[in-house]
């Protein structure tokens, strides 16, 4: 499919020129998905599509527009497009936006990123109810007479996109996604029933656990929820499990953007070549990650990735700075969006650290909660456990952490060595000193 | 609930390619359809007939099943918007497609399709067929087509409305938002429409076709005082015209907008504790749909997986709470005129006086528990299941005086506006960001308060809702959206001052202290 996704762009280009576009970049995806999840034994819902679309954007007399359509039918397009230009010419002129200097597309690696799995073509229906299956039961056996209900699921995708600018960006990427899931709900004291879940994504299927892993690991982390309950506000140290560690991270990332900079609302935009966190907290932003799922050759002004050290024990080294919001603040431009975000794992497991703390509490999910991006203050429901001499000993639910982003990192004490690999943020969990826990 | 910005939007779009087709040979662009409001809208665009209806219908029941349904959809959707003065980008977005369900028990398969023909529907619905393995069956060999009530009637097609007529409503937002303050340091602004058009044709024979409009006006602000920057925003909105955004109505907007950012100044971190919370009216009732609305959606209690799976026929707040989840409040974000398997819209009483009485369902709890569907069977788009989801749902006045509660509260807080809600449907526990709120110290209001969250467990809130003043207010923004099963509708909300006796508010300090 390759070059008619490249024809098909190309054409669109030359129509928009001669409607009178004075640039344009289109892109085309197409993406083909099964998706299936069990409950009581049983399919509760099977589904299966393709989609595809086309996503031009136009700059006309300083002007720009961007749409989307998914009818790839090329008199369909004619109109659509010619009409797209029309109406851009309505706009306020805005000298910032053009399409980017060519010179930042130069010097893409050369390189095969593994994001697409062999395998994908051989994966059966049969395949993929086995493995709904494997998790379903797995999870009905260790959840025992707890569980009230258990769904489990598996999906499955294969994603093509191809760009073109008028300028001379050309790409191409395809994609294997695969997502496994459990969900289990538990019979707790009176009328709670709390729920957990485990899953895993990857771009090949070998990069997945077993199902079995999947479904004994929601049952698990379900189990544990069991007995959850408010403590004492509480000045003590945490830890953040990896999978979770993003939810916190997003908040400080925000302020790393060039729009928020150039919108004042960033509490990072004079901080720049600045200690910001204790010298344990490291971001590499690494876009060749083999099969990894942010991998990327170009970003989304077609700029040539690099790897890049964004803080470096503790020092604000970068900002995500995309083509445009570059040129409002003058700057020269980095990327616009991260690829693989990389905090480097520690040395010591989560357990010989909560054996070295002593007590404290392991943060195994988020509530609700906001991070504001303007003044790095944030503030989050949490659920966990409180540990004692190193041992899990109450479940904690209905808790709260506050603070400012400016503080709180410089609070990171240990990076354990436990990186999370089913995202494109690999962060391992993460240790607090001195966090203000408040509940009752 | 959400606010799904331009920005998400195109991300989720452009790396799933979930938006769909654009109209074949229609104009692009702001689109003019002149045949949107009359009866038979995909028939007469797109040859949608009752006889190929039936067919597919028939290749959807090929295996057996209880029944099928077609959900044809259409939706153009627009964005003007501004930022550092000038309304400098503009996007648009068709959504075509048909999605293919067989239902059987409690099980669903679906297909869907971009293309509105014979043969890729046919093949959609040879892959909802597979969820059943019994022998074929008939839908009904006559369709009828459905009278609703329409409750956002539009006199204007929003497509017919040029590009050049909205410029000028969000340049006034900004224009406004500047000249009342001079600590206003940025204003993004901008303007949204959509208008959806859907019919729903299920293997019982009915034949249903809406016209749903949806626009919203927001303005986010960033002001800057001594060094420090605050941001707040707000928006107008719902199933309303172009009309709706008069002169008065943008000049409001502006100033809630930058009222809310000027006052953070002033704020403090309330201490951190258990304490009384007032909820003023309106907005707050974010907190009734999350923490409790989600609660009574039936699949949840189908599934067991809710709170109040067992509690139908008992008492779950005092006699002075009724809780409504209404698909006919006139214009309002959720209303329905019709839900998105072809369920009429209607007004659905959950609390009655202090008694749960009913849970909000589509067709398949419906039939679980023996009871009618009550019209909340809604999807986000065609390519998606159809799930028990929330309309406008608000709890009815109680007989206080506003006053009176603020009065009955020695030291709590006032929480003025929320966001960023989450539940646990299955413990009821929540926990939300207060967005704008003021201390109670010794009954009246006191400091603004910011970046806190409050927690709690949305049952317990319930009870614990020892008073309820009279003055419901139904909130009036159009951008909020709820998220569920990976799928976002948009729904309204309202709510009366209300006394929580006790809630956990998480600040920065342990208790003792503010400032």
């Amino acid at each position: 499919m390759k070059k008619e996704m490249y024809d098909l762009a190309a054409w669109a280009i030359k129509v928009a020129k001669s409607a009178g576009a004075d640039d344009c970049r289109a892109s085309i995806n197409r993406r083909r998905f099964v998706d299936i999840s069990y409950r009581e034994r049983k399919p509760e819902n099977i589904k299966e599509a393709s989609t595809r679309g086309l996503s031009i954007e136009i700059f006309v007399n300083g002007r720009y527009s961007g749409q989307s359509s998914s009818d790839l039918r090329q008199d369909a397009l004619k109109d659509f497009i010619s009409n797209a230009v029309s109406t851009t010419k309505l706009l306020a002129k805005d000298p910032f936006r053009t399409l980017p200097d060519p010179k930042y597309y130069k010097g893409r690696a050369d390189m095969d990123l593994g994001q697409v799995d062999p395998d994908y073509k051989n994966l059966t229906p049969e395949a993929r109810h086995k493995t709904v299956k494997a998790i379903e039961d797995s999870c009905l056996s260790k959840g025992g007479d707890k569980v009230i209900s258990v769904t489990a699921r598996a999906y499955d995708s294969y994603l093509e996109e191809a760009v073109l600018s008028s300028n001379g960006f050309e790409g191409y990427q395809e994609a294997t996604v695969y997502f496994t899931t459990g969900q289990m709900t538990a019979q707790d004291e009176g009328d709670r029933r709390p729920m957990g879940f485990d899953y895993a994504v990857s771009m090949r299927r070998k990069g997945l656990p077993p199902p079995e892993k999947i479904g004994a690991g929601a049952a698990k982390r379900t189990l544990a929820l069991l007995g959850g309950k408010k403590l004492k506000t509480e000045t003590i140290p945490i830890i953040i499990e990896n999978r979770n560690v993003s939810r916190i991270l997003g908040g400080f990332l925000q302020a790393m953007f060039g729009r928020n900079i150039q919108q004042k609302q960033s509490f990072l935009a004079d901080k720049k070549g600045q200690k910001i966190a204790s010298k344990h907290f490291t971001i590499i932003d690494d876009p060749f990650v083999k099969a990894g799922l942010g991998s990327r050759l170009y970003d989304n002004d077609g700029f040539a990735t690099k790897k890049r050290v964004m803080v470096d024990k503790g020092v604000l080294n970068e900002f995500f700075v995309d083509w445009y919001y570059s040129r409002k603040l003058g700057w020269e431009p980095t990327t616009g969006s991260p690829s693989n975000l990389i905090i480097p794992p520690g040395k010591r497991s989560v357990k010989e650290i909560m054996k070295d703390l002593g007590r404290g509490i392991v943060i195994t999910g988020f509530m609700g909660g906001n991070s504001n991006s303007t003044t790095g203050d944030a503030s989050v429901g949490i659920i966990g456990h409180l540990f004692e001499e190193g041992k899990l000993v109450q479940a904690v639910a209905e808790m709260n952490i506050a603070g400012n982003h400016l503080q709180f990192w410089n609070n990171l004490v240990e990076v354990a060595n436990d990186p999370w690999t089913y995202s494109e943020w690999r962060t391992p969990s993460l240790v607090f000193k001195d966090v203000v826990v408040s509940g009752v | 609930m959400k606010i799904i910005t331009r920005r998400t939007f195109l991300k989720t779009t452009g790396k799933a390619a979930i938006a769909a087709a654009t109209v074949p040979g229609l104009p692009w662009g702001w689109y003019n359809l002149a045949r949107a409001e009359q009866p038979a809208y995909f028939e007469a665009e797109f040859g949608i007939t009752d006889k190929l209806c039936q067919k597919v219908l028939a290749a959807a029941l090929s295996k057996g099943g209880d029944f099928a349904d077609l959900y044809f959809e259409h939706t153009i959707r627009n964005w003007v918007l501004l930022e550092d003065g000038i309304v400098n980008r503009a996007y648009s977005d068709v959504v075509l497609g048909v999605g293919i369900r067989t239902v059987k028990g409690d099980q669903v398969g679906y297909g869907f399709t971009q293309e509105l023909a014979e043969k890729p529907m046919l093949n959609a619905a040879s892959i909802a067929a597979t969820i059943a393995e019994a022998k074929a069956k008939k839908p009904a060999g006559k369709l009828m087509p459905m009278k609703l009530k329409n409750y956002y009637p539009l006199k204007k097609l929003l497509t017919s409305v040029p590009l050049e007529s909205r410029l000028p409503l969000v340049q006034s937002v900004n224009d406004k938002c500047f000249s009342l303050s001079p600590l206003v340091a940025k204003v993004s602004a901008g303007f949204h429409d959509e208008q959806k058009r859907i019919l729903v044709v299920t293997s019982d024979g009915a034949k249903a076709e809406d016209l749903l409009p949806k626009t919203y006006l927001y303005a986010s602000v960033v002001a800057e005082k001594n060094g420090k920057r605050e941001r707040a925003g707000w928006n107008f909105g719902g199933r309303r015209e172009f009309s709706y955004y008069t002169k008065a109505l943008r000049d409001e907007l502006a100033t809630i907008a930058v009222n809310r950012a000027v006052i953070l100044f002033d704020a403090v971190q309330p201490p951190a504790g258990e304490m009384p919370v007032v909820l003023g009216p309106g907005v707050t009732a974010v907190l009734l749909h999350e923490a409790i609305g989600h609660g009574m959606e039936a699949d949840f209690n189908r599934k067991k997986i809710s709170t109040y799976a067992t509690m139908i026929g008992k008492k779950v707040a005092e006699p002075f709470v009724t809780i409504i989840d209404d698909g006919t409040n006139p214009n309002m974000l959720g209303s329905l005129n019709v839900d998105d398997e072809g369920t009429p819209g209607q007004r659905t009483v959950l609390v009655d006086n202090g008694i749960l009485t009913s849970y909000m369902h589509d067709k398949i709890s419906a039939k679980h528990y023996k009871v009618k569907p009550t019209g909340n069977g809604r999807r986000q788009s065609y390519q998606h299941y159809v799930q028990p989801r929330m309309r406008n749902t608000y709890m009815e006045a109680g007989p206080a005086a506003p006053e009176d509660v603020i009065k009955s509260v020695k030291k709590g807080i006032y929480v003025q506006d929320v966001s960023n809600g989450q539940v646990k449907i299955g413990e009821g526990d929540f926990a939300f960001y207060v967005s704008q709120g003021k201390m109670v110290e010794n009954g009246k209001l006191t400091a603004p308060i910011k970046d806190i969250n409050i927690m709690g467990n949305g049952p317990k809130m319930l009870q614990n809702t020892t008073m309820l003043a009279n003055d419901l207010k139904m909130n009036q923004g159009g951008a909020g959206y709820c998220g569920k099963g990976g799928q976002a509708v948009p729904c309204g909300f309202g709510m009366p001052t209300a006394l929580v006796k006790s809630m956990t508010v998480g600040g920065v300090r342990a208790r003792g202290g503010r400032g």
